[in-house]
């Protein structure tokens, strides 16, 4: 059952997503748990990308952007920033649990941190189990 | 003349407010009276839900909470020709959606029990002659296939008038696609929306004439909101709360809202101000956020434990 868990993951175009080409490049081993979905900048991620994630099923959501200072449209990721913390509290609220979310920041030479944030990331969701939104939602409709 | 059309309004899971909007139709309510019959109404007059009349329009108001509303808008809805959404719970589960917080048990437990004015010695909880409580709210079109979705809290008079008699001589309705901020006459400050904290109305006392509501630490949900009550509420001082709900674009309002908020937070320092702030300054996100919209939101209730 664990190994069926699926986290999405969100990497900004200029660093994170060259941050996993560069995990990918150097042949690291990662779990295979992931999916990537590049966007231009993490300021572009709007709280509804996460839930929308959840809603379809998955059981944890990353979003990585760019080091503090690096974005590439200067100030994206600060935004990103602010709108995680009270993304946060949204999904403790909602019953889902903050630790099904995660936000770091990777840059495009980082494919070991890539590698590391990611196996951690899907330790801490092989423990935590599948997210029962969409189960719960689907037999409830 | 020719038939006229038939009309018939129904309440479930909502506070009758909406109904109220009808009846303050005014001098709209003679036109509408020359297109059309109310030929089955249980709020204002007689009815039987055994002899339910067929009709060309129903107006529904409330969502679906318990299971007596199901199966009432599944009868009606066989009956109507075109059913409409009318007013936010309807259309989006409205505040009753806010108690998709809390299990049934919850909710059965602090309603009949636990509420200071309740006087519930022996701790019964109705079973017979009251509905069970379904799972959750829910809007309904989660529920039956609905034709057209007035949203507001109540939907204004004359917003509702000019829709129903709209579609009674044939045309179309277009609601509005632009949010608030559009038709508000607030100044908008030329930096953009910057915020420096966010304060509750009565700690700001009397925000300042003409300038935007959110550049003076108040929460307004204009941004995140469809334009069709023409800003009423922040042309005098007051922050809107999203009682229309979101765009047709929007998924999700709150989610929307939260997305605008924290983006505006301190954007003349992004760099310098601290990310956490605009967490901390917010005790209620759900409350403040999805007040009007929860049940329609893409996370529409509170997940147990266990996903029961």
């Amino acid at each position: 059952m664990s190994d069926d868990i699926k986290i999405v993951m969100f990497c900004c175009n200029w660093c994170s997503y060259g941050g996993a080409d560069t995990a990918g490049t150097a042949r690291m081993q990662y779990p295979p748990n992931i999916r990537v979905i590049r966007v231009m900048c993490s300021g572009r991620i709007d709280p509804q990308f996460v839930l929308k994630a959840f809603r379809d099923g998955a059981d944890g959501v990353f979003v990585a952007g760019c080091h503090m200072g690096d974005c590439h449209y200067d100030a994206g990721n600060y935004k990103l920033d602010r709108r995680m913390r009270l993304v946060y509290k949204l999904v403790e609220d909602m019953g889902i649990g903050k630790e099904r979310v995660y936000h770091d920041w990777i840059s495009a030479s980082e494919g070991e941190k890539f590698k590391n944030a990611v196996t951690m990331m899907v330790n801490r969701i092989k423990e935590l189990g599948p997210c029962p939104l969409k189960g719960q939602l689907d037999a409830e409709a | 003349m020719a038939d006229k059309t038939k009309v018939g309004t129904m309440w479930l899971g909502g506070c009758s407010g909406c109904h109220l909007s009808i009846a303050d139709f005014h001098e709209s309510l003679l036109d509408v009276l020359e297109l059309a019959d109310f030929e089955f109404s249980p709020v204002l007059m007689d009815t039987k839900y055994d002899e339910v009349p067929e009709l060309d329009v129903l107006i529904v108001e409330g969502g679906i909470r318990n299971e007596e509303n199901r199966e009432l808008i599944e009868m009606l809805r066989e009956k109507a020709g075109l059913v409409i959404a009318y007013g936010t719970c309807a259309a989006y589960g409205g505040i009753p959606g806010l108690g998709n917080l809390h299990t049934v048990d919850e909710l059965t437990q602090e309603a009949y029990i636990d509420s200071p004015s309740t006087y519930n010695e022996e701790g019964i909880i109705p079973s017979e002659d009251v509905p069970a409580l379904e799972s959750r709210v829910r809007p309904l079109d989660q529920v039956i296939d609905v034709d057209l979705m007035i949203p507001g809290c109540p939907p204004k008079s004359d917003v509702v008038a000019q829709a129903i008699l709209t579609l009674l001589k044939g045309e179309t309705i277009e609601l509005p696609t632009t949010n608030l901020c559009e038709v508000c006459t607030r100044e908008k400050p030329p930096a953009g929306l910057a915020m420096d904290f966010i304060k509750r109305q009565f700690e700001v006392g009397k925000p300042e004439d003409d300038l935007c509501l959110i550049a003076q630490g108040l929460v307004c949900m204009g941004p995140a909101t469809v334009s069709l009550c023409g800003a009423q509420c922040p042309s005098i001082a007051i922050p809107c709360r999203g009682c229309y709900g979101p765009t047709a674009k929007v998924n999700d309002a709150g989610a929307k809202m939260i997305s605008a908020i924290a983006s505006d937070y301190g954007v003349s320092e992004d760099k310098t101000v601290d990310p956490e702030q605009v967490a901390d300054q917010l005790d209620d996100i759900v409350g403040t956020f999805y007040t009007y919209t929860l049940p329609a939101a893409l996370v529409p209730a509170k997940m147990q434990k266990g996903g029961e």
